[in-house]
Formats: C-alpha cells, structure tokens, sequence
C-alpha cells in the first residue's frame, strides 16, 4: 500500500467511528447504543476473561465441520450433476427448487429434526454451504473448453485421466470462487442458527446481549464477526494462493 | 502402426438445426492422402472444413461414409491422429507450463520421467522454445504457444497432424514466420499433415497436395492438385503466381455461386 492508500483508508475508518461517537447520545439513546470507547472496553475485559475466545471459538469449530462437510458433498454433486445425465436428471429440479430458500429459514426445520444441539448447526451449515458449491462446480466442470478435452483425447488420455487432469483443473477457479461464498454463507449460517437455538457462540453472544440489555456486548459481538470473517477469508485466499495458483492462471487474479 | 494411405470415402454429414430441420453440411467427400504428404483441404468460410477434419479426427461420426488408414476405418480419436487447434488459449492446458504441456503425451503414454524430459526437450529445440521451457501459456505471445501446441502433438509421436487454421488467428509477421518454420518441421520430421485454410497463399506456400472444397451447403471437393512448385516457394516465382489465380478463380466461382443461392 502507498502512503495516499493508507491516508483515505485511516480516513476512512476514522469517519465511521466518528459518526457513530456522534450519533450515539444525539441520533440514538445512548443505553441502546453506546459510543465506539464503550464498546472498545466492553470488549476488552471480555477477551481479557476468554469470554470472547470462547464463543469464538464455539462457532467457528462450527464452521469448520460443516463447512468442510458441505465443501466435499458440493464438489461431488456438482461434478455429478455436470457430468452424469442421471444425477442431472434427479437432482437438478430438487436443487434448483431449494436453492430459493434462505439457510435462516431452513433453522426451524433443522431443530425440528436434529435437535437444540450441534447437528442442527451442522445442517445448517452444511445447507448454507453446498448450495453454493454446486452450481459453481457445476458451471466450471460444464465450462471446460471442448477442444481442450479433444486435446487430451488426441494426446492419449482415457475417461479417468480427462476427468482429473482436465476437466477437474479447468473447474478449479469456479469451484474456488463457489468454495469462498460458500465460506461467508456458512458464518451467516452459523450466527442465525446460534441466535434462534443454542448456548455457545457469536449468534449467541449478540442475542442474549439484547435480550439482557447488554448494547455493549452486542457490539463486540458484531465485531467479532466482522474480524472472524475477514480473518477466515483473508486466510482462505492466502492458502488457495499457494495451493492453487497454477489452477487460477487461466482467470483474472484471484482477489 | 504403418499404414499407407488415409482415405476419405463418400463422406457426407448432417446436422439438425437448432429448429428441427436438416443442415446437409456435406455431400459425397471423397479424398485420398499419401502418407508423408502435406495435404491441404482450402475452401470458402463455413464450406465444412473443420466439420471434415474432425471426421478424421474422429471426434464426430459422418452420416454416410467414413474416414479410413487403409483399410482400418476411424471410430474415435486415438494417438496416431494429433488435431492442432486455431484456439490455442482453449487447446493448452494453461496450469501447465510449456514443458508439462510438451509431456502431457508422453504422460499418458506411461512414459518414464527420463524420457518424457527427453522428449520435451528434443520438440521444444525443434519449435524454439528451449528457453521458455517453464512459463505458462498466459505469459506467452499467441505464436509461442501455438509452437508449445506443435511440440506436444509431435511429441507424441502421431502419424498425421490434423491442423485447424492454426495460423489464422496469428499477426501477420508471427504468421509468415511461423509457416516457413513449420513447413521446415514437417520435412524434418516426415510427418502427414492435413492442413485446413481459408488462405490461398497460405495453401499454396506449403503443402504439396491442395483440394479445394466447394461452397456449403452439401459441400464436396471442387478440384485436387499435386502442387509441383520451385523451391524455394515465392509468390514472385511464376508457377506459384499462376497457381494463386487458377486457385483464386475457383474459390470466387464458389463465393460467386454461394451469394447467388
């Protein structure tokens, strides 16, 4: 970053807080919402006694099972559906039906059949995550250039071979793109699910913090979900940047 | 395989359009190539040539007749027929770099690492490209990569290489380089071409077999000629000027015939 990036990005930021120091007490009762140093100290002396780390951490080992369950069931369905007629066939029509309905509105139902505990949060989860996955993995497996796969037949390459050293890494920077929605589709999931039925995490945290008047918990609750969200995303483009970056050559950067 | 002739036997083809009826793309295509030979098909835009071409290729089936090395007919793409394809952007594998894309061939052929390093050196000497032997398609002009495309068809070692206008969306300059050098190739290495364009000089410049196509629909072969040029070939050579306008002629009676319909 050059020196004018960093002048308007601190302006930037400066000009939230200070909107929002103003607002508080003028626009809005400040016991409702209180001012960004409140906050600040609020959040301190909760990450001071773990509270925070524990919550954290509560949604995110959400996120990572079902995030990780959903991620491999999206992968395989897309390319089942992209690559076999059958799978097509029966799968297209229930997925193009589900794919209207909002993970927050699939909450009551997932109570209703997995219970108060985690699998509930996993099915939401993994619900918030595949949708996503699929018709991405879908799109890029049915993108691959047809004459690239002629290519390969020329060269010699049998089903197996077109499928995984083709077909797969021509779908790679779809997939990716699929697999990082699904990432922030999965944290809406998991923080709607923790608001409506559980005892742990961020989704938590904000809820019980307005239903005990706590605004300054609230806060820092929103926060935290701001800094887990960029944090994971953040780590999510580092890694495909080392792990795949011969795969996303063939698009525009990855950013 | 040895095999001798590569034949063309009363090829037709049809397509059903996008509203039900019948695209007659091509009619009775009858065509013999010599083994060794640099075969040219040349016709008008939209004649049926790449819709020919892939019949031999065996990507796509003809409705009537076949496409045949010697008596053994095509049933699908195999090794002994290698296609050069015009998008060369879509035809490489951009995750690779020039030298995994030279030995995606030889990878397939469960060749040993030793000599599929072997063979990727010796073809991308050939086309030029020893030095950039690790960039990756998108870091390579648009006539680079169609040599990374020569060097992994001929590094598979294929009988004939099929070649859909692979020039034709090259500059200029990168274009006329690229012919001089790969018609050098092709006597180096005594491989069979079937060459597929749309440009006379381009035609008349390297093959020594030239069959000119008529207009589509139902397109067939006008003319066939053994092209016993002087060599070098240059347009200011007399034969090969003559040559241009017998050729030109043909292709404007076609044009001619096709704005008429």
């Amino acid at each position: 970053m050059n020196r004018r990036t960093v002048f308007w990005r601190t302006l930037s930021v400066a000009a939230a807080l200070s909107l929002w120091w103003l607002s508080s007490g003028t626009l809005f009762n400040p016991i409702l919402v209180p001012a960004p140093h409140k906050v600040a100290v609020h959040l301190w002396e909760m990450t001071a006694d773990g509270e925070i780390l524990f919550h954290a951490w509560a949604s995110l080992r959400r996120v990572i099972v079902g995030y990780a369950l959903g991620s491999v069931l999206g992968i395989l369905t897309g390319v089942a559906v992209a690559r076999i007629r059958i799978a097509e066939d029966m799968l297209e029509p229930p997925l193009q039906f589900v794919r209207n309905i909002t993970p927050v509105a699939i909450i009551p139902l997932a109570v209703n059949a997995f219970g108060l505990e985690e699998p509930s949060k996993y099915f939401v989860i993994i619900y918030s995550t595949i949708i996503p996955v699929v018709f991405n993995t879908a799109a890029g497996v049915a993108s691959t250039p047809q004459i690239r796969v002629r290519a390969a037949m020329c060269l010699g390459a049998g089903r197996w071979d077109i499928f995984a050293r083709v077909v797969l890494p021509s779908a790679w920077p779809f997939i990716l793109t699929g697999l990082r929605v699904a990432l922030g589709f999965a944290f809406m999931g998991v923080v709607a699910a923790e608001m409506i039925a559980a005892e742990s995490g961020v989704g938590y945290l904000i809820m019980q913090s307005r239903n005990m008047l706590l605004p300054e918990q609230m806060f820092s609750g929103l926060f935290l979900l701001g800094l887990i969200g960029l944090v994971t995303d953040r780590a999510f483009q580092f890694t495909i940047g080392r792990l795949m970056r011969r795969y996303m050559l063939q698009t525009a950067a990855f950013d | 395989m040895s095999w001798r002739v590569l034949r063309l036997e009363g090829v037709g083809k049809d397509f059903t359009r996008a509203d039900g009826g019948v695209a007659e793309v091509l009619r009775d295509v009858t065509l013999t190539v010599e083994r060794g030979s640099f075969f040219t098909l040349l016709g008008p835009s939209g004649c049926g040539k790449s819709t020919l071409l892939n019949i031999v290729a065996g990507f796509e089936g003809a409705t009537t007749g076949g496409a045949s090395l010697d008596d053994k007919p095509v049933a699908g793409p195999g090794t002994d027929r290698t296609v050069i394809f015009q998008d060369v952007s879509n035809a490489l594998f951009p995750w690779m770099n020039a030298r995994e894309n030279v030995e995606f061939g030889p990878k397939m052929a469960r060749l040993g690492a030793g000599e599929r390093k072997e063979r990727a050196d010796t073809y991308l000497r050939l086309v030029g490209l020893d030095a950039d032997a690790g960039k990756f398609p998108f870091e390579l002009s648009g006539g680079m990569k169609q040599r990374i495309q020569i060097a992994r068809a001929l590094a598979n070692d294929p009988d004939i290489l099929l070649m859909d206008e692979p020039f034709a969306a090259l500059d200029a300059i990168t274009k006329k380089h690229l012919q001089v050098e790969f018609r050098k190739i092709w006597s180096e290495t005594g491989k069979t071409i079937f060459y597929i364009t749309h440009d006379i000089f381009e035609a008349l410049l390297l093959s020594t077999h030239l069959a000119v196509m008529t207009a589509g629909p139902k397109a067939g072969i006008k003319e066939v000629f053994q092209l016993d040029l002087a060599e070098p070939r240059s347009p200011s050579n007399p034969d090969f000027a003559a040559m241009y306008s017998r050729v030109e002629t043909l292709i404007d009676e076609e044009v001619q015939r096709m704005r008429a319909r």
